[in-house]
């Protein structure tokens, strides 16, 4: 199998998280997981231009997910980033504000996001080509 | 010249941890924690590993002030613009401009100016008031509160909108109480620093049986309670007369903002409520400052029952006479006793009609 597709995905609810973790796992990709945005930034700078892919919640403790993308976005341009709210509107669209790529509400339809993942990371990979 | 950040526990590490890698993000930030435990200190510390260090750092106590004193502060005025202005002034946004904007006890913000603070930091943009003129600022904003903003959103005393904005980076920094290990520390770092500062002063180092105690003290008022309990100790040169002062009133005082470490102490907090109850009710009939030898030698309980059931049944008469409007006759109906047994009350326990 050519090399697989690596995500970080970060939310403080761990239920989500292993969730996310068993059914990206099942679906071939190389899955890395963050409880809060600190952890997940010290995981992105420890290996970095390592992720294809992040999938943040955006309500969190320390760094949220608004916090996370914007950092994530000034020093991982390339970076393709799935925000999830199931708060209303406010952290929504400050995600959009943040450049995220695209911001998805809770309940979150696992295919569909998976769907998302891989056309996310196909556009980049095109955009790398061209 | 800025405080560091004084501590060895793991709730200080991370702090210290986290500044470092979001100071030079310049990410809105939001600062919680108890009166006197540093918050003002994490924001310098912020601004001093940022990029923006050789630039302002303005501070404004969003309590202090006034609502239309604070907003002049903020935005700034034109001549003439209201009684009293008498020159231009430039407001705090204007002069933390490519600087930092702390916003102390921002809970306390009145909701109107909540809304324009909202609009600077969406737009940049704000005006001085008498003024049509739209300036523009880069300003990083970092604020503080002790309150609890989810609970102040849900009594709708602060913007839901705001609060996403400013809690992008959210720090809390634990009561003092719940990191006693950095009481040492901090007794080391002020020693030294009041030693130097006040070169005559009579102050001794706090032996280990000192330090216990003070590591066992709840510290309401946190870092800056110690902080003032060392300066004084410079000056008495006696830290068992300090500790004698310090307000006993807290066997284990309640954090007033939410942490994560609560649930933990959910038992010991339950435990706490009733303390409190129980001390409630029968300071009533006791004195309790007195000290437990002199308190167990008045006490009785056939006394203390009579000042109960007495005090009871006055506060239950005057209920029923203030809701008959002081009809006499009528309430001792009510109260299911003959008129002449309340008239007898009434003078017992001192009971007269409001004066009109």
């Amino acid at each position: 199998m050519a090399n697989p597709n690596r995500l970080l995905i970060v939310d403080d609810n761990e239920d989500i998280l292993s969730t996310f973790y068993e059914f990206f796992n099942s679906m071939g990709y190389e899955v890395k997981t963050a409880v809060d945005g600190f952890a997940a930034l010290k995981l992105m700078r420890d290996k970095s231009n390592f992720f294809d892919c992040l999938i943040t919640d955006l309500v969190m403790p320390n760094i949220s997910g608004v916090g996370l993308i914007s950092i994530v976005k000034k020093e991982y341009p390339h970076l393709k980033i799935i925000a999830m709210t199931g708060y209303g509107d406010q952290p929504g669209a400050l995600a959009s504000e943040a450049a995220a790529d695209i911001v998805l509400f809770k309940p979150i339809d696992l295919f569909k996001i998976e769907n998302t993942v891989s056309e996310l990371i196909n556009q980049a990979n095109n955009n790398k080509k061209n | 010249m800025s405080t560091p950040l004084i501590g060895v526990s793991k709730s200080i590490l991370k702090i210290k941890e986290l500044i470092n890698h979001v100071a030079n993000t310049c990410l809105n930030v939001l600062i919680t924690g108890e009166t006197g435990v540093g918050k003002e200190v994490v924001a310098q510390n912020l601004y001093a590993e940022s990029a923006r260090s050789t630039k302002n750092f303005v501070k404004i106590n969003c309590a202090a002030l006034p609502e239309t004193l604070l907003e002049s502060e903020l935005f700034g005025f034109e001549k003439g613009a209201f009684t009293g202005a008498h020159k231009k002034r430039p407001g705090k946004f204007q002069t933390a401009d490519k600087g930092v904007l702390f916003l102390d006890e921002i809970g306390d913000m009145p909701m109107a100016l909540q809304s324009k603070m909202l609009h600077v930091l969406q737009s940049g943009e704000f005006s001085p008031l008498g003024s049509d003129q739209e300036f523009r600022t880069d300003v990083w904003v970092i604020a503080a509160t002790n309150h609890n903003l989810e609970q102040s959103i849900h009594k709708k005393t602060f913007r839901e909108d705001l609060f996403y904005r400013l809690n992008i980076i959210k720090i809390d920094v634990p009561p003092l109480r719940e990191r006693k290990e950095d009481i040492p520390s901090l007794l080391e770092y002020y020693y030294r620093l009041y030693r130097s500062e006040y070169p005559d002063n009579h102050g001794s180092k706090p032996d280990s049986e000192i330090v216990a105690k003070l590591c066992n003290y709840p510290w309401p008022g946190n870092v800056r309670q110690l902080q003032n309990c060392i300066k004084k100790q410079m000056i008495l040169n006696s830290w068992a007369k300090i500790i004698e002062d310090l307000p006993h009133e807290y066997s284990e005082t309640i954090p007033q903002i939410e942490t994560d470490s609560r649930l933990k102490d959910a038992s010991s907090l339950k435990r706490n409520e009733f303390d409190d109850d129980r001390t409630a009710i029968i300071s009533k009939f006791v004195d309790l400052s007195t000290s437990s030898d002199k308190l167990f030698e008045d006490i009785s309980l056939k006394k203390i029952k009579k000042l109960a059931s007495d005090r009871v049944e006055k506060e239950v008469i005057m209920f029923v006479l203030e809701k008959l409007g002081w009809n006499r006759s009528r309430a001792a109906k009510i109260l299911k006793i003959s008129y002449k047994t309340l008239l007898y009350k009434m003078n017992e326990f001192e009971i007269f009609p409001p004066v009109k």
